[in-house]
């Protein structure tokens, strides 16, 4: 089994911060302040376009596909997420695009620091250095955003939001060392459980795919590890709240912060780093983890800021992204 | 009169190929080239306290042996910088402000192999975990470096730099 890099894409002259993959279309975000689409399928790999850089002021630090649609929300370092869209006949992998800024939405004192779409679409989430999350209700041309709840219970910069695939179960990772479980309440938000343990600031974290009824996640950490934690049960004690257990930590493999983790749809979790390395484990049995691939410098010299596992024409691929203003792509049989 | 032209052509083109070959080779020779806490210092003693008249080296803010380069074995891989710094008084309100001048001066000047900590030196500061967090958040300093406020003190400390 071996980690292949098929493409090496350079389409930003900064630190690619943020990409997202859908439908074989990847998006890219940069310290550049630019957004980037690109045409993955078919091994074509060309630019399809780059979207208005005036929107944004400051880095663009996280890109979003909303599901089921051509939609893609842009959090920035300006503290305003910008929504982008497209007419909905037009023909995204061949044709010249005309992707148009559909609204940009106003709330967060300073830097955003990701969004991230629920699985339905129907919510936008968000978080800030401001300690914040918020959490957005869209319409369905994407043009209309009513906050639907502010929860600030983090205690510092929240650094990553991540929905689960299939419920309205939110988690959300910050620079307070934790992890917070969000779920809906009675029209509201509550925290539903506080994941506690990492030593160091939590830079990301990923629900497990298809996993039925259970619910577990993945956070990784300037600490240097990978975490592994797992849904108990409904709080008998304490009314909406949850029982969530540490489960594992993945085998030390990263020797700085890991800044990016995945949790790919064949159960496999990929992770990368300030160390530079991809790293990619899967779990012999449940709770026991060994690592699969391991590849130093997979960005050249520079850090690596983001891994995602995405589908492209039928075969699974790792996309990462760097601070070489580079976009990889690597299969991963 | 068209062949003139032509070899004039090929003439420029080649003198720029050879520029070109001697810049990468510049490029080559600078990334094997390990480095030692002397050159460190020397590229960030003279940055100027934000409050006083003086540079960080003769505050004693920066100093040699508290600067360490971890070089890799492959010349040419990741390798590390630690610098540790000493703020002058533990209660120091510009403490990150220092070490942030420190850091962007590294990174301005460093090969990009080399990733930086910047550490206050144990027991100089009532806030040094809390500091070094945050010197040493990647986003963070990044997100600094986009405040343009921020920016033009660190350009004021970073001017009086060779």
């Amino acid at each position: 089994m071996t980690l292949s890099l098929v493409k090496s894409l350079k389409l930003h002259d900064q630190k690619v911060w943020s990409i997202d993959v859908s439908r074989g279309l990847l998006a890219t975000s940069s310290s550049d302040r630019k957004i980037k689409l690109v045409n993955l399928k078919h091994q074509k790999f060309n630019v399809i376009e780059e979207l208005d850089d005036s929107a944004h002021k400051k880095t663009v630090r996280s890109v979003a596909w909303r599901p089921h649609s051509h939609i893609l929300a842009a959090g920035s370092f300006d503290s305003t997420i910008s929504i982008w869209g497209k007419e909905e006949n037009a023909d995204y992998i061949d044709g010249e695009l005309d992707t148009e800024l559909l609204a940009i939405i106003e709330g967060h004192d300073n830097e955003v620091k990701s969004v991230a779409w629920s699985h339905d679409g129907f919510f936008l989430a968000s978080c800030s250095r401001d300690k914040s999350v918020w959490i957005w209700e869209a319409d369905e041309a994407g043009e209309e955003f009513e906050c639907i709840s502010v929860l600030q219970e983090h205690s510092q910069d929240v650094k990553h939001v991540v929905w689960h695939p299939s419920q309205a179960l939110l988690a959300s990772s910050s620079y307070d060392d934790t992890v917070r479980i969000w779920r809906e309440h009675d029209d509201d938000w509550e925290c539903a459980a506080v994941l506690a343990g990492h030593e160091g600031t939590v830079w990301c974290s990923d629900f497990a795919k298809s996993e039925g009824p259970n619910v577990r996640l993945c956070s990784a950490s300037d600490d240097g590890t990978v975490r592994i934690w797992r849904y108990v049960e409904e709080d008998p004690d304490n009314e909406y709240e949850q029982i969530w257990e540490f489960e594992a930590v993945l085998p030390a493999v990263h020797t700085r912060s890991i800044y990016s983790v995945s949790w790919g749809s064949d159960g496999r979790i990929a992770s990368v780093g300030s160390d530079g390395k991809v790293v990619v484990y899967k779990e012999v049995r449940k709770g026991s983890w060994e690592v699969q691939e391991e590849v130093s410098e997979c960005h050249g010299v520079y850090e690596v800021n983001v891994v995602k596992w995405a589908e492209i024409d039928g075969r699974t691929v790792l996309v990462t992204g760097g601070d070489d203003g580079c976009t990889n792509i690597w299969t991963c049989n | 009169r068209l062949m003139t032209i032509e070899r004039q052509n090929k003439q420029v083109n080649d003198l720029k190929m050879k520029a070109l070959s001697l810049d990468q080779k510049h490029e080559e020779d600078e990334e094997i080239d390990p480095l030692d806490p002397q050159e460190i210092y020397d590229l960030i003693a003279h940055i100027s306290d934000p409050e006083h008249p003086l540079s960080l080296g003769q505050l004693a803010v920066v100093n040699l042996a508290d600067i360490e380069v971890h070089e890799n074995d492959n010349k040419t891989g990741i390798s590390e910088v630690i610098v540790k710094i000493t703020p002058t008084i533990t209660h120091c309100s510009l403490a990150t402000l220092l070490g942030l001048g420190i850091r962007v001066r590294l990174d301005r000047c460093l090969p990009p192999r080399y990733r930086k900590t910047i550490l206050l030196k144990e027991g100089s500061h009532q806030s040094e975990n809390q500091v070094n967090k945050q010197l040493n958040d990647k986003e963070r300093v990044a997100a600094a470096c986009e405040n343009d406020q921020l920016l033009g003190v660190v350009s004021k400390m970073l001017s009086t730099c060779k």
